[in-house]
C-alpha cells in the first residue's frame, strides 16, 4: 500500500481491493456512512508504542465531582459513601451525542478524555501528575487538583490499606515487579454480570431490594439476639444498591432529555429527528424496564457497561453479546420486520465502536504488557445454550460481519467452537481471520466445558454459560457462578521458575534472594535434584501470588466496596452483601496466568539433554554462561538454541517435561485454595507480557539472553523454533489434557494468507481445526497478515494505520505496538497447511 | 447580571425549571457532538464564553 496504490484504492473496485487483500479499504467502501463516519470519529484510547495518542487528556470532571460528595458522606459505610459519590458524578457529568450515534453513554466527559480510578492506588495517582501529554489545559492548574487528589488518596486507597496488613516480605516480593503484576483489589479488576438478571431491569431490582430492607427492618424490631446484629450492616449496603440503581435510571434520562431537546430545538433533518427521539424512548425505557427490542437491549447493556466503568477499572469486558441480544434481533429482524439486517448491523457495529472508544488510564508496566489497547475485552461468541443445543443465532453472524466493516482492535471475539456449529457461521469465522482481524479465537467448547466443571465444580448447565473472564478463562454468568473481582496479580512470571531453581532462589536481574534456596545446581546429583529445585520454586512463586491475592479478594468490601456491582448481583441483593464478599455464595473461578511459560520446558529440556544425558557440558559451564548472559559463549549458546529440543515438533523428549510441568502445577493448583475454597489452576499466556518481561528475566538455557523477547503465547512454541509444521505443533499440544491439566492454554499460530485464500483455502482451515478438535486443544487463534505488509507498516506506519495483529489474548493495530512486539510477530513461523 | 436561564443554549427541566441543561455544539479534530451540562437556572454567566442571549 505505498502512495500509488493509496492513489488507486479509491478508484478500484471492491473486487480488485479484496483480490490485494486491501481489507481495510474493503471495509471503508462497504459499510453505511453512519459506520464510516463513526468509526473515523473515535479517538485511539489505546496506548501507542506506551505512550497515549495526542490529544487524550485525563479526564478531572470525573474525581472532582466524586471527591466533592465522597468528603461530605465521610465515615459513612464505604459502600454507601461511594454510592452517593457516585450518583453525584451520574447526575452532574457532561453527557454527549455524537452526530449519527445511537447508543448512548460514555465514561468521561468528552470523547477525547479517559478516566481512571483513583480511589485504587497511589501510585498511579502519582504517575499521571508525572504523565506528559495527558494532563488539560490550563495545566497548572489541573496539575494542583491532581496533587490536592494525590494529597487527599495518599495512604486511603485500596492498595494502601491493604498494603498495611499483607506480611511485609511478601509486599517487597510482591511489589518488585519481578514475580508477578497486577493490583490485589476490585479498583483494577473485571467481572461477570448476569444478563438474565440485570434484564429484568432496575425498577424491578429496586422493589427486590425495597423488599428484603423491609424484611430486615421487621426482625430487628423483634427479639433481641445475636443472629440479628449481623442485619444491622446490611441495610447500608442495601441502601446504596438503592442509591446508585435510581442514579443509573437519570443517567440514562439525562440522555433521553438531551436527545428530545436536539430534536425539539436543533435537528433540522426530519431522519436524525426521528432517530433522536426514539433515542429518547429508548433512553427513557432502559435501564428502568426490561427492553423490548434490539435498540434498548443493546442500550442497556451498554449503560450497564458503563455504570460498571465508573465504579471501577473493568480492564476486561466479559461477555456473551450475541446470546444476550439474539432474541431481540430475531424479533426485530425477522419477525416484525421492524428493522432492515442493514439497520441492524448499523446498531452491532455501533455496539462495536462504543466499546471500542472506552479510554481508562493505565500505568506504564499495564502498557507495556498490553500494547494497543485499554484492555483485554473479549466478548464471546457461538457455543451453546444451558440444554446443550448450539446457541449461534443471527447475531452472531451479524457481530462477525459489523466486525469486518469497523475493524476495531478491541473488543475481540473467542468464539465456542462445538460440533453442531452450521457451516454458514464457521465461514464467517474464517472470513474475520482471513481478514486480518486476529480474531475470533477458537474455543474447543465441550473441553472447556469439562474443564469449568472439572476445577470448581459448576454445575455443566451453569458452565455451559461461560464467557472468557478475560482472555482466556471461562467462567459462567449465573447466580453463583459469576465473579465479581478476577485479580490481575495472581499473574505469575513463570520463566523466574527455572531461573530461581538454577540460582538457588536467588533473583540475579533484580538482585534479591527471591524464592527458597533450594540448593546450589553444581551440586545436584542428576536431573531429578534440578527438578525438585524447579517444583519447590513453582509453589513458592504462586503460593505468595495466590496468598496476597486471596488477601485483597477478603478485604475487598472493606477497603474498595462496589455498590453498583452489587446491585445487578442476584446474590449480593438477596443477601445484602458487597458483590466482591465471597461469604455470600460464590462458588470460585480463581486461576493463575501464566506468563512466560514455556521457557521451562525447553530450559529444562536443554539441561537434560546436554548435562545428565550427553554430558556435553557441565553445570558450571552452563551456569557461568548463563551469569555471563551468554556473552563471549556465543558458539554454546547456539548449540542450545538449534540443536536442544524445543517444545512444539512433537519431540516426546521436551514434550514430556512439558506434561510433567503441568502436572506438578496441577497438583498444587488443587492445594492453593481460594477464598470460596475452591482452586487455584493455571492458565499459560502472555497478552504481551513476553516482552514486558523481556528486561526483568535473566539469560536462559534455552539459549535466550536477557532483554530478548520470551515466547509470545502459553504454549506457543518459540518463534522459529517449531520447524516440523502445524501438526507437528498440534500434536505436541495435544500431549496432556485440557481439561485436568490446567485452566487453559494459548496457542498462537500464524497462516499464510496467500495459501488461504478462495474456497480452497477456507477448506484447508477446516480441515485443521478438525485435527486441533480431535486432538482436544482448548484454544487456537491466528494471525494472517504477510510479512511483506507487516514489514512495509514498520517502515511506513501512516499508510498501515488499519493493519491488525493478534498479539496474544487480543488484537491491536500493528503500528500501535512496539518495535520489539512487531519483530516478535514477524519472527513467529508461517504454518502452511495441506 | 447575565444568567444562564437568559441563555439560548439553556433548557429548562420539565420537573424542576429552576434546574436545567446547558446545550452546546462541539466540533473536535475527530467528530461533531452535542454537550449536555447540568447548571442552575439562575446562575451566573455573565462570565461564560458560552453564552448566547437570548
Amino acid at each position: 500500500m505505498g502512495q500509488s496504490t493509496a492513489r488507486t484504492e479509491k478508484e478500484s473496485s471492491v473486487e480488485e481491493l479484496k483480490n490485494r487483500r486491501e481489507w481495510w479499504f474493503v471495509a471503508e467502501k462497504t459499510r453505511s456512512k453512519r459506520l464510516d463516519y463513526l468509526r473515523k470519529g473515535v479517538w485511539k484510547k489505546g496506548a501507542i508504542g506506551g505512550n497515549y495518542a495526542p490529544g487524550i487528556k485525563i479526564d478531572l470532571t470525573f474525581p472532582q465531582l466524586f471527591i466533592d460528595k465522597w468528603q461530605e458522606h465521610e465515615g459513612e459505610a464505604i459502600m454507601l459513601q461511594k454510592a452517593h459519590a457516585l450518583a453525584h458524578v451520574l447526575d452532574n457529568i457532561p453527557i454527549f451525542i455524537t452526530d449519527n450515534s445511537q447508543i448512548m453513554g460514555y465514561i468521561g466527559s468528552a470523547p477525547h478524555n479517559i478516566v481512571w480510578h483513583w480511589q485504587g492506588i497511589s501510585m498511579v495517582n502519582e504517575e499521571i501528575y508525572n504523565e506528559e501529554g495527558i494532563i488539560p489545559e490550563p495545566e497548572e492548574e489541573s496539575l494542583e487538583i491532581l496533587a490536592n487528589l494525590n494529597d487527599y488518596w495518599g495512604g486511603r486507597t485500596a492498595v494502601d490499606k491493604l498494603a498495611r496488613v499483607l506480611d511485609p516480605e511478601d509486599a517487597v516480593k510482591f511489589m518488585s515487579g519481578a514475580i508477578g503484576w497486577g493490583t490485589p483489589t476490585s479498583a483494577a479488576t473485571y467481572s461477570t454480570k448476569d444478563f438474565d438478571y440485570i434484564f429484568k431491569g432496575f425498577e424491578a431490582i429496586l422493589a427486590e431490594v425495597e423488599e428484603r430492607m423491609e424484611e430486615t427492618e421487621e426482625k430487628l424490631q423483634g427479639n433481641p439476639s445475636p443472629e440479628i446484629l449481623p442485619l444491622y450492616d446490611k441495610l447500608p449496603r442495601w441502601e446504596a444498591m438503592q442509591i446508585v440503581l435510581e442514579a443509573g435510571i437519570r443517567y440514562a434520562e439525562r440522555y433521553a432529555r438531551l436527545a428530545r431537546t436536539l430534536a425539539e430545538h436543533f435537528e433540522s433533518d426530519p431522519e436524525r429527528r426521528e432517530e433522536l427521539l426514539r433515542i429518547a424512548e429508548t433512553c427513557e425505557r432502559v435501564p428502568a424496564k426490561p427492553p423490548r427490542n434490539l435498540q434498548e437491549s443493546l442500550q442497556f447493556d451498554h449503560f450497564v457497561q458503563v455504570l460498571s466503568r465508573y465504579e471501577t477499572f473493568e480492564g476486561a469486558w466479559p461477555h456473551r453479546p450475541d446470546y444476550i441480544h439474539g432474541p431481540y434481533y430475531d424479533k426485530d429482524v425477522n419477525q416484525d420486520k421492524r428493522l432492515s439486517k442493514e439497520e441492524a448491523l448499523d446498531l452491532v457495529g455501533e455496539h462495536l465502536i462504543r466499546t471500542h472508544e472506552v479510554g481508562i488510564f493505565a500505568p506504564k508496566w499495564a502498557r507495556e504488557g498490553l500494547q494497543g489497547i485499554t484492555g483485554t475485552w473479549v466478548w464471546t461468541m457461538g457455543g451453546v445454550k444451558p440444554d446443550g443445543s448450539d446457541a449461534c443465532n443471527d447475531m452472531t453472524v451479524a457481530y462477525m460481519q459489523a466486525a469486518r466493516l469497523v475493524r476495531v482492535s478491541n473488543p475481540t471475539f473467542g468464539f465456542r467452537w462445538h460440533p453442531k456449529v452450521k457451516d454458514e457461521v464457521m465461514r464467517e469465522c474464517f472470513e474475520c481471520i482471513r481478514h486480518g482481524l486476529g480474531y475470533p479465537s477458537m474455543r474447543n467448547d465441550p473441553v472447556l466445558v469439562a474443564n469449568t466443571v472439572h476445577w470448581y465444580g459448576h454445575p455443566v448447565e451453569e458452565a455451559r454459560t461461560w464467557v472468557h473472564q478475560a482472555c482466556m478463562s471461562p467462567c459462567p454468568t449465573t447466580k453463583y457462578g459469576c465473579q465479581p473481582m478476577r485479580m490481575a496479580s495472581a499473574t505469575a512470571n513463570c520463566a523466574k521458575m527455572i531461573e530461581y531453581a538454577l540460582h538457588d532462589g536467588y533473583d540475579p536481574v533484580v538482585n534479591m534472594q527471591m524464592g527458597p534456596k533450594t540448593g546450589d545446581p553444581r551440586e545436584f546429583k542428576d536431573f531429578e535434584d534440578l527438578f525438585g529445585a524447579w517444583v519447590k520454586q513453582m509453589e513458592w512463586l504462586r503460593n505468595i501470588l495466590v496468598r496476597t491475592v486471596n488477601l485483597g479478594r477478603v478485604k475487598d468490601p472493606e477497603f474498595f466496596g462496589r455498590p453498583f456491582l452489587s446491585a445487578i448481583y442476584e446474590r449480593a441483593v438477596e443477601t445484602g452483601t458487597d458483590a466482591c464478599d465471597p461469604s455470600n455464595g460464590d462458588r470460585g473461578n480463581a486461576w493463575v496466568t501464566g506468563f512466560t511459560w514455556v521457557e521451562n520446558a525447553d530450559s529444562l529440556a536443554a539441561i537434560k539433554k546436554f548435562v545428565y544425558d550427553e554430558k556435553k557440558y557441565t553445570m558450571d559451564e552452563v551456569l557461568d554462561a548463563l551469569n555471563a548472559n551468554w556473552v563471549g559463549y556465543e558458539e554454546m549458546r547456539l548449540d542450545f538454541v538449534k540443536n536442544a529440543p524445543k517444545w512444539g515438533n512433537d519431540d516426546d523428549y521436551v514434550d514430556d517435561l512439558m506434561v510433567r510441568c503441568l502436572r506438578e502445577v496441577s497438583r498444587h493448583s488443587k492445594e492453593n485454595r481460594c477464598p470460596s475454597n475452591n482452586t487455584w489452576p493455571l492458565l499459560p499466556e502472555n497478552v504481551s507480557g513476553n516482552i514486558h518481561y523481556a528486561n526483568l528475566v535473566g539469560a536462559l538455557p534455552n539459549g535466550r539472553r536477557l532483554g530478548d523477547a520470551l515466547y509470545d503465547g502459553g504454549i506457543s512454541p518459540g518463534p522459529g523454533l517449531d520447524k516440523k509444521g502445524p501438526t507437528a505443533v498440534l500434536k505436541s499440544c495435544g500431549k496432556f489434557d485440557h481439561v485436568t491439566d490446567g485452566r487453559a492454554f494459548l496457542l498462537n499460530q500464524r497462516l499464510s494468507p496467500t495459501q488461504l485464500s478462495g474456497e480452497k483455502g477456507y477448506q484447508l482451515w477446516k480441515a485443521y481445526m478438525k485435527t486441533w478438535a480431535d486432538l482436544g486443544l482448548d484454544h487456537v487463534q491466528f494471525n494472517m497478515v504477510d510479512d511483506a505488509t507487516l514489514r512495509a507498516a514498520q517502515k511506513d506506519p501512516e499508510k498501515y494505520q488499519e493493519v491488525i495483529v493478534r498479539v496474544a489474548g487480543y488484537s491491536a493495530h500493528f503500528v500501535d505496538i512496539s518495535r520489539k512486539t512487531q519483530d516478535n510477530i514477524i519472527q513467529r513461523t508461517v504454518q502452511g497447511l495441506g | 447580571m447575565a444568567t444562564c436561564k437568559d441563555c439560548k443554549g439553556f433548557f429548562a427541566r420539565e420537573d424542576d425549571q429552576d434546574r436545567g441543561d446547558c446545550v452546546m455544539r462541539v466540533t473536535d479534530p475527530r467528530q461533531a457532538y452535542y454537550k449536555a451540562v447540568p447548571v442552575e437556572a439562575d446562575k451566573d454567566a455573565s462570565k461564560c464564553s458560552s453564552f448566547r442571549k437570548r
